[in-house]
């Protein structure tokens, strides 16, 4: 347990040193900002509220959940492989007295905390924007539920990235990744467009699946469906990656 | 003495034919072991396979008592390496690199880290980035990792690459120091034919992926003027002489 601890101290280490996690960070605060600016010039020149307090959060997360995020997220899962596979950083890792499963474990783990940091700081921000423009109409469950909307998204972004993990460990440069699992992004979208009575089985279509969480009455049987056909991909990918890594030269 | 490295029939072969075939081969507690060979003899496949970073098609390899392919933490517990050109992460300084490593081991504090960098001449690079690095800074710096837990064994593949006269002398008596003070068993591939006879107690050679003799120095030295001349003999009488040899010879 303890060379597992460093190895995610370590991916910690690298994800917080490198450059993108601060352009993510950044582009939230810039895309929050705008969101807002959007919506104050609305409510201003046509004299239409626009989003208020909570609504705003969820506004956010509407946007961030189909771009920002699974971008990121994307990004991060690419660095954390193809970029070591490329540098040959890897070996270095590898040569330690640690697992290689318990490297790829600590690699998907550091991973998964990102994609939790960026949604919370989004989460965050978007509230704090929320409260200071239309503080006067946010209540408390309305914050719970922006909680439980992001809190949620993690599921479908998570598994979107164990997906990038696997491409990663299948194709050798880090670019044809990115193309391919951009491709596969918007083809998958377009193809849940054309063919809605299948979209459940696509992976995109989970984005949004937060709304379920916020209905009236909550729809606990398509919640579970949702999250098990998610666990579904989420094993295979997992699996699969860690079979291809574990079974890699360097 | 402790058997330090059990080499048994490890068979590696790639799609065009090169690799390593049927290596079988015992490295002693304080021998520092000169691996030599041609390019593409199969030195770096067979460090690779030690390593952990490549699979054999048959055979093992057991460090300290421990198989590489079964009990792999713990027989690389007392192990550094350099594989290749030792890459570092470019985005952390030299102290975070090897910060990153020391976790791994209970036993390794700053200190440690502040003495390795001390030891190879880095210490006044300890806050810079290695992209800005020169060939012979990484590998002073790679050399710095593969010691900083102080292993018992040091797998070091072409550890003089790119350095200069001065760090060449350097790292040569920093490996005879070890060796002799701490009994740290070394297994060393290297071109430096020049620098493996000052350092290296006893030889291998690998040819065609095949071990051709091991022998101790000082018997080679009986018999040869020079180490290279044992070697081009070695190479000689298995086929072929590669031509920068022949020149010299």
């Amino acid at each position: 347990m303890a060379v597992f601890q460093a190895a995610l101290i370590n991916e910690l280490e690298k994800l917080r040193k490198k450059k993108k996690a601060v352009v993510a960070i950044v582009l939230s605060l810039l895309m929050t900002v705008i969101g807002q600016l959007l919506v104050l010039g609305v409510r201003m020149g046509f004299g239409i509220r626009g989003a208020g307090s909570t609504d705003f959060s969820m506004l956010v997360l509407s946007f961030a959940v189909n771009t920002l995020l699974p971008l990121f997220a994307v990004l991060v899962a690419i660095d954390s492989f193809s970029g070591e596979f490329n540098q040959n950083t890897m070996r270095t890792t590898l040569t330690r007295p640690i697992s290689r499963f318990k490297i790829y474990a600590a690699k998907v783990t550091a991973i998964g905390i990102f994609i939790l940091v960026n949604l919370a700081f989004l989460s965050i921000l978007s509230l704090v924007f929320g409260l200071v423009f239309s503080g006067d109409t946010m209540s408390f469950k309305g914050v719970l539920q922006v909680i439980l909307a992001y809190g949620v998204s993690f599921f479908p972004i998570f598994i979107l990235a164990l997906g990038v993990v696997l491409l990663a460990n299948v194709l050798k440069s880090g670019t044809s990744v990115f193309f391919v699992a951009i491709l596969s992004f918007i083809i998958f979208k377009g193809l849940g467009v054309l063919f809605s009575q299948y979209s459940g089985i696509l992976l995109t279509s989970y984005f949004d699946w937060y709304n379920l969480w916020l209905a009236s009455s909550m729809p606990w049987v398509k919640i579970l469906r949702e999250f098990l056909l998610m666990l579904g991909y989420g094993l295979i990918f997992f699996t699969g990656a860690y079979y291809l890594f574990d079974k890699k030269e360097f | 003495m402790e058997k330090v490295i059990e080499m048994q029939n490890l068979t590696k072969l790639f799609k065009n034919g090169r690799g390593i075939s049927d290596l079988t081969l015992d490295i002693y507690q304080g021998e520092i072991f000169g691996f030599l060979g041609p390019n593409g003899a199969g030195k770096t496949t067979a460090m690779k396979i030690m390593t952990g970073l490549m699979r054999p098609d048959r055979g093992d390899v057991k460090l300290f008592g421990y198989s590489i392919q079964e009990e792999y933490e713990k027989a690389m517990a007392n192990v550094g390496c350099i594989i290749e050109i030792p890459e570092a992460y470019p985005y952390l300084t030299a102290y975070e690199n090897l910060k990153q490593l020391a976790r791994f081991y209970s036993e390794v504090d700053n200190k440690r880290i502040d003495e390795v960098l001390e030891l190879t001449g880095m210490l006044r690079y300890k806050n810079e980035k290695p992209k800005r690095f020169s060939l012979g800074m990484k590998q002073r710096l790679g050399i710095a990792a593969a010691i900083l837990s102080r292993p018992k064994l040091l797998i070091l593949d072409e550890p003089l690459n790119g350095l200069d006269v001065e760090g060449m002398i350097q790292i040569r008596k920093l490996i005879l120091n070890l060796a002799e003070q701490e009994q740290t068993t070394f297994f060393i591939s290297s071109h430096l034919i020049h620098d493996v006879e000052l350092t290296c107690n006893k030889i291998g050679v690998i040819y065609n992926g095949m071990l051709l003799n091991v022998q101790t120095t000082e018997d080679i030295l009986k018999n040869y003027a020079t180490l290279e001349n044992y070697f081009v003999s070695e190479v000689e009488r298995n086929g072929r002489v590669p031509s920068s040899i022949n020149q010299r010879a």
